[in-house]
């Protein structure tokens, strides 16, 4: 018999029993819709905390151009410190490396003239050059997009963002303000986390692989030139090139008001490829990176400090042309501690990040992971209980129906027949109160996230982990039942009353 | 002519416990294409064993058993259920119709369990159609046996017996739980069915005047054949019809 008769048969029998059929479906149904709520809630639990970790920039990496480095007194351990490749005997406070491919040795100088902020040259200096970050003799721009990509590889890296920063005039009109200028990536949104729109949208994949030239302006750049007004759809000039705007960035956290000279809301953003054509440029001044867990920022800080060295072509005995910088570290330096103070502790405290970051991030993860595992075991055991129930009734139903299999089989339905039959029963229970759950899990789910504010996550995968579970769960307990129902013989089956 | 049955030494013996109850005593029987054969004995005389052995329902313990000329004895289940679907149809006192289930969606149900061709369901619907038509059944297909009366629901159960052209029609106590102008008229159905298409008819009962209507009477008692013989006095149920007062269509 065609497999599409055994489910005619088996719609037909359930249909026969209406109530029985959504009674046990209604048992399936709950079971499934609290696996997913519990799902929803255990791994909504994780992101909020992986978020918070985040926003707090535990999983960001900074790879700069250029190596500005505090010599270490103590070697770093497990060469995550940039500057464990370069062993110097002798114990200088203060070291710059310049990489030059043709000339093998090394400058060490202990200042260098354009690192006075107040001096006042003459010529552009490097920080000019290449904005400020980590300008000096160092700073050579070495980085390129190719070495971004190659670092998008690396397993665990979540996002990955070339920048290119300067400093630039932009006017719309009669009004001109000078700003900070962002060449980076799409990605930058997802990496910010505190960013909304309040006008339009971040450029896009398209914009940036054209090279394109949009510009995405930060609120304080937006107010000064637009006043109120919806800036989307202008063209402002930078550079005396028209540049058309396709969003306003403003703050999402109120910990972040945005200020004039903050660097974040009082800049201007354009795709990466934009800034290289239109200032002839082929590298950049840094990449930023985020992981997707905190605990593995040591290990991709790690493995991005040897595969750009590798692609730098840097011999074992040579500096870094680079600096991997994570966001502990840049913490500690910028949290208003005198700079020569933090420098001698973080010079000094060697495998910092490995401290903070693997075990902060890894007791976090570990935190969240026992939470849904414990909301997936108390829904594991409702599901149970659904399957269970569908079992009981499936079972209540085959000795209800001898007399039913026996006409069956007096008219020639194979025992096999009779399987499939009732094991589509058991499915088609199980399939329909599973999607049923489905629709109810992600309903309370909501519901719940609304009512006292728990985050939740419904993924894809989760309502195609419950799908499956429900069907699996129907076939697996509906299996008794069906063969019990296909054993029984026909003669005695006609004998039942 | 041929053998549609052929049954040699068949016996059947079941396990009460520690006792072995005899239900067949070594029976040997033949019976021919068309003929209208009934089996009359009083209860416990085995006559139901055999018909479910007949039926292919149970098998012998001994003896073999040809339908058609092929040994069914020992057939796998796949084989013998496929047997029971293409060449035998059943017809019983309980009617044996699916409750909650349509006229037409019982006649049908032969069809769906047909292994040897994929009929679409329109065809199904067709045939089981036209089957309910041939016992005077038309415009009832949609009725669930419970709306029906006890001789609809055995016309419904002789529809279905039917659809799949079996060479075999095997009634146990058709007419048990008829009145006797319904039980003349499903015996009128079997007569017609046997001179007009040929079918095989064996028939189970206990009372002698429902027997009266096969042209064969076998007499079983104690697990053994007491008599065999050609009905001479046979009943014909369409004559009988035709003397009796017309009345109401539900019986």
């Amino acid at each position: 018999m065609k497999l599409k008769n055994s489910w005619t048969l088996a719609i037909k029998a359930l249909k026969k029993n209406k109530l029985q059929t959504a009674l046990t479906m209604t048992g399936m149904t709950i079971g499934v819709a609290t696996v997913l709520t519990m799902i929803a809630l255990g791994s909504g639990a994780q992101t909020a905390i992986q978020d918070q970790v985040r926003s707090a920039g535990m999983n960001l990496i900074l790879v700069t151009a250029g190596n500005y480095q505090m010599k270490q007194d103590k070697p770093a351990d497990e060469g995550i410190e940039p500057a464990a490749y370069l062993r110097q005997p002798h114990k200088a406070t203060l070291q710059t490396a310049t990489y030059n491919p043709h000339q093998k040795a090394r400058f060490v100088l202990a200042f260098h003239p354009e690192d006075d902020p107040m001096a006042i040259h003459d010529h552009p200096t490097s920080r000019q050059r290449l904005g400020d970050s980590e300008a000096g003799l160092g700073a050579a721009a070495t980085l390129t997009i190719g070495d971004a990509n190659e670092i998008r590889k690396i397993k665990g890296v979540q996002y990955v963002s070339e920048g290119i920063h300067e400093n630039a005039h932009v006017t719309f009109g009669d009004t001109r303000w000078f700003t900070r200028m962002h060449g980076d990536d799409v990605s930058q949104p997802l990496i910010r986390r505190a960013w909304t729109f309040p006008h339009g949208r971040y450029f896009n994949k398209g914009e940036e692989k054209r090279a394109e030239s949009v510009v995405v302006l930060g609120q304080i750049v937006s107010e000064k030139l637009f006043g109120t007004n919806n800036p989307v759809g202008k063209t402002v000039s930078i550079w005396k090139q028209p540049f058309k705007v396709v969003g306003v960035i403003g703050s999402g956290s109120w910990m972040l008001q945005p200020a004039p000279g903050d660097d974040q809301f009082d800049a201007i953003y354009m795709p990466v490829t934009t800034v290289q054509k239109l200032l002839n440029l082929s590298k950049l001044n840094d990449i930023t990176i985020t992981t997707e867990s905190t605990g593995d920022v040591t290990r991709v800080s790690k493995e991005i400090t040897e595969l750009v060295r590798k692609r730098h072509n840097i011999g074992a005995t040579m500096a870094d042309d680079f600096t991997v910088t994570s966001q502990a570290r840049k913490a500690l330096q910028g949290g208003g501690m005198r700079p020569d103070v933090s420098a001698a502790v973080t010079g000094n405290v060697s495998g910092l990040e490995k401290i903070t970051l693997s075990q902060l991030g890894k007791t976090l993860d570990r935190a969240s992971e026992t939470m849904t595992a414990l909301l997936t075991s108390i829904a594991a055991v409702s599901l149970l209980v659904g399957g269970i129930g569908i079992m009981n009734i499936m079972l209540l139903s085959v000795s209800q129906r001898t007399r039913e299999i026996g006409i069956r089989r007096a008219i020639g339905a194979r025992s096999k027949d009779v399987l499939t039959q009732f094991l589509f029963e058991a499915a088609t229970l199980s399939v329909i109160g599973g999607m049923l759950g489905i629709a109810i899990g992600c309903f309370a789910s909501g519901f719940i996230s609304k009512l006292v504010q728990w985050s939740t996550n419904i993924s894809l995968p989760a309502i195609l982990i419950s799908f499956t579970i429900s069907a699996a769960i129907g076939i697996f307990f509906g299996y008794y039942p069906a063969r019990q129902a296909s054993q029984v013989l026909p003669i005695e089956s006609l004998k039942h009353e | 002519m041929s053998s549609v049955i052929s049954i040699r030494n068949l016996t059947k013996t079941y396990q009460m416990g520690d006792i072995a109850v005899h239900a067949l005593r070594s029976v040997s029987l033949e019976i021919a294409e068309g003929e209208f054969l009934s089996v009359i004995g009083p209860s416990g005389s085995g006559k139901s064993t055999l018909m479910h052995i007949l039926g292919c329902l149970d098998q012998p313990t001994s003896g073999q058993y040809f339908l058609n000329g092929r040994d069914v004895s020992h057939l796998s289940d796949d084989e013998i259920s496929r047997v029971r679907n293409q060449q035998i149809g059943f017809v019983f006192q309980g009617f044996n119709l699916l409750t909650r289930t349509s006229a037409l969606e019982n006649v049908e149900l032969p069809l769906l369990y047909d292994t040897s061709s994929d009929i679409p369901a329109s065809e199904r619907k067709a045939r089981a159609m036209a089957a309910l038509e041939s016992v005077g059944l038309k415009g009832r297909e949609h009725h669930h046996p419970n709306q029906l009366s006890g001789g609809q629901q055995q016309r419904v159960a002789i529809a279905r017996a039917l659809l799949n052209n079996p060479t075999l029609l095997l009634a146990d106590e058709p007419t048990g739980n008829l009145d006797s102008r319904t039980s003349v008229e499903v015996m009128n159905i079997f007569q017609k069915l046997k001179d007009e298409r040929g079918i095989t008819i064996v028939l189970i009962t206990h009372e002698h005047d429902v027997a009266a209507y096969g042209s064969r009477i076998v007499h079983v008692k104690d697990g053994q054949i007491l008599s065999d013989e050609p009905n001479e006095s046979r009943r014909m149920a369409h004559g009988e019809l035709a003397q009796m007062a017309p009345a109401g269509r539900t019986a």
